[in-house]
């Protein structure tokens, strides 16, 4: 076990809430970390002074910096291929605060989502493509921001093994020496915190409030009357329980603080229902193979419940398969009689909407299954109709220029589009050529 | 009464009754030789709140605490049993983990069994993940596991209306995603040849193809070509850069 006098190993005093694990054999691997660097087997990426850090409290009491400025977008399938408007509202924010990022094509999902759904992949794999995605981040100068839940679970537990289990780190070496994904002298990259964008929307919240005041509310958006219920999802807070945020103002630090906190600072009001425990039903593989089984769970365990109980305008969740649980799996209710329409979205689509962010051009409502359109009323966006004419309009432009190939005049159209933001924010200059997927005739040379 | 007399009320199948005990307990060994079995296995107060906390149990024949209880009494017969369809009912929630006072990862014990279970490429298995190779192809042959192409109203008509709707026109709207690497409709987001080729190289070296092969043969070849055609194209551009 570690020596005592890891420089990422902190603790708040007194502590800040009742705290019931203490001696947390997690948090050890913080001075199992320095250990190993000493040594001279890792390299640990810290997050410094140009990241813009924020300190807050994990489950045991121990301090978590936060980075909040220059970070390295770590994308997640679920969000970028079925909610887009969820990582696109994260990069609003990011440009309406002013912070510098890179959000690149070289990077890999943390294959986590296979793994747990499939059992095709094995610990050293799935260590190898962390190491991978995370010496890329190093390699740019820019801190890894996790957007997905299931990433940050994974990637947190696969760090814990990396750390205790000699055996494991000299299994993954020699690929990643291969592949050029070592230190100059050898080391494996491991960054000081592994960081959720949720713990970021948390960091920010005051920031947050601070833009909804200034220009949510002068666009005439309210959410004083959102009555809001809280899903945390499974992998961010019960993988690696221990790293995650808790704050004596979220339940007296007796609950993960992120997504609660920032709904209460905007002003929402947080209701609380019994199954608040429970998880959403995705079972990764259930999804989509079983779904009757996670349909039947979603709409028994939490979405009845939380209608019963709080009668809740909109579930806010920070996860990308929750969010789809929830606002998939309610039209098939009627079915069985137990159809209660309510709102999905995350976080920081909700924070993003209460600012006054376009419901279709940044949160991108359009691809949400769920009744969102009451919530739009009730916030005080009136005129969603005609927003979405917008969108629409958009989408009807962008279809013809690509129809008669004026991919110049694509191109100069993005350049004016809200908050565009294009490949020219790549580590190296990213030659479209290169691509392992392209299927856009915009990249056809 | 058949089943077992602690609980695992299922009756264990014939075809596990079939298979000669050693390969019953080689199989069982290779769960329990992995690295993380010790450190998601502590001891259990058969309290069963994983049991009354787990999703799955609401809905399927499935208890967190039995996976617990057999490995505890080295249940080889059960054990081996379960390995065919029972621990695929799991949702990998964790919520048992969480929950446990003496801090067993059940969620985690069957994470290792179904890994064995694929790498053994048991029938039960390959027969249960066949509705899953598109998600296969996907993640093996780009990275990323889900992409808009994949959520078509066909396959997912319990998803209502608003579903059609939002697929129409899928690759205009893709392309108003506001951000580039987003305006993808194959994959979540563009991923770069380079970094597919080392994902490659990262499943050959891991034994994840080999994997793959036994599972699903065909899905396999189909997986292979793509890699070898990426791989090829990727050797083509350095040459020609190096040309250039």
């Amino acid at each position: 076990m570690g020596h005592g006098k890891s420089p990422y190993l902190k603790y708040a005093d007194p502590a800040p809430f009742p705290i019931l694990n203490k001696h947390s054999h997690y948090d050890h691997l913080f001075e199992e970390m320095h250990e190993l660097e000493e040594k001279g087997e890792i390299l640990v990426y810290r997050i410094t002074e140009e990241n813009k850090p924020v300190q807050v409290y994990t489950r045991t009491g121990r301090i978590k910096t936060i980075p909040t400025a220059k970070l390295w977008h770590h994308k997640s399938c679920g969000q970028c291929g079925n909610i887009p408007g969820y990582p696109a509202s994260i990069f609003w924010f990011m440009n309406k605060f002013g912070y510098d990022y890179l959000n690149e094509p070289h990077q890999t999902s943390c294959t986590a989502w296979n793994y747990h759904g499939s059992g095709t992949s094995n610990p050293v794999a799935l260590s190898a493509v962390w190491l991978r995605n995370m010496h890329q981040a190093w390699k740019t100068g820019y801190y890894p921001l996790i957007h997905c839940g299931t990433s940050f679970g994974s990637y947190k537990e696969t760090r814990e093994q990396l750390i205790f289990n000699k055996e494991l780190r000299d299994a993954v070496k020699p690929i990643l020496k291969k592949l050029g994904r070592l230190t100059e002298d050898g080391r494996i990259v491991i960054p000081q915190e592994v960081v959720h964008y949720s713990e970021w929307v948390h960091a920010n919240r005051h920031k947050i409030k601070e833009l909804y005041e200034k220009e949510g509310k002068a666009k005439g958006i309210d959410v004083s009357n959102v009555r809001v219920a809280i899903h945390n999802a499974c992998h961010v807070w019960k993988m690696m329980a221990d790293d995650y945020p808790y704050d004596p103002e979220v339940y007296g630090g007796q609950r993960p603080a992120a997504s609660t906190a920032v709904v209460k600072n905007l002003g929402a009001q947080v209701v609380d229902y019994s199954t608040w425990y429970d998880c959403c039903g995705f079972g990764f593989r259930h999804i989509l193979t079983e779904r009757e089984f996670t349909r039947s769970f979603a709409l028994q365990r939490k979405l009845k419940v939380i209608a019963e109980e709080v009668k809740a305008d909109l579930i806010v969740t920070h996860d990308t398969g929750c969010t789809t649980t929830f606002e998939k799996n309610q039209w098939i209710g009627k079915a069985h009689g137990m159809y209660n329409p309510v709102a999905v979205m995350s976080d920081v689509m909700f924070s993003a909407l209460a600012c006054g962010a376009h419901p279709f051009k940044v949160v991108q409502l359009y691809w949400n299954c769920s009744n969102y359109e009451p919530l739009l009323e009730k916030m005080g966006i009136t005129n969603w109709k005609e927003l979405r004419k917008e969108w629409e309009d958009t989408v009807k432009h962008i279809a013809a220029l690509e129809k008669e190939g004026k991919y110049d005049e694509l191109m100069e159209f993005f350049k004016e589009y809200d908050l565009y933001e294009p490949y020219s924010r790549t580590s190296d200059g990213f030659k479209r050529r290169r691509s392992a997927t392209a299927d856009m005739p915009l990249f056809k040379s | 009464m058949e089943g077992h007399p602690y609980g695992y009320n299922i009756p264990i199948s014939e075809k596990t009754k079939s298979v000669p005990w050693e390969e019953k307990v080689r199989v069982i060994e290779e769960v329990k030789s992995d690295f993380r079995y010790e450190e998601f296995l502590f001891g259990c107060l058969n309290c069963g709140v994983c049991t009354a906390s787990c999703p799955s149990n609401r809905f399927f024949d499935y208890s967190p605490r039995e996976i617990v209880q057999r490995f505890l009494e080295e249940d080889i017969e059960v054990l081996y049993d379960m390995m065919h369809e029972y621990i695929w009912a799991c949702s990998q929630c964790f919520t048992c983990w969480i929950r446990c006072p003496f801090v067993n990862n059940p969620g985690g014990l069957v994470i290792i069994m179904r890994e064995v279970a694929v790498r053994n490429a048991f029938e039960a298995t390959k027969d249960l993940l066949k509705p899953y190779g598109r998600v296969l192809l996907k993640v093996m042959s780009t990275g990323n596991q889900l992409s808009a192409d994949m959520l078509q109203p066909d396959f997912f008509p319990d998803w209502g209306p608003k579903m059609l709707d939002n697929m129409e026109n899928v690759r205009a709207k893709r392309m108003a995603v506001p951000f580039d690497v987003g305006k993808a409709v194959k994959t979540a987001w563009e991923v770069s040849l380079e970094t597919a080729v080392e994902m490659y190289h990262i499943w050959r070296e891991t034994g994840i193809f080999e994997m793959l092969e036994k599972l699903d043969p065909n899905l396999y070849n189909v997986i292979m070509d793509i890699v070898e055609e990426n791989e090829e194209r990727w050797e083509e551009l350095m040459e020609e850069e190096e040309e250039e």
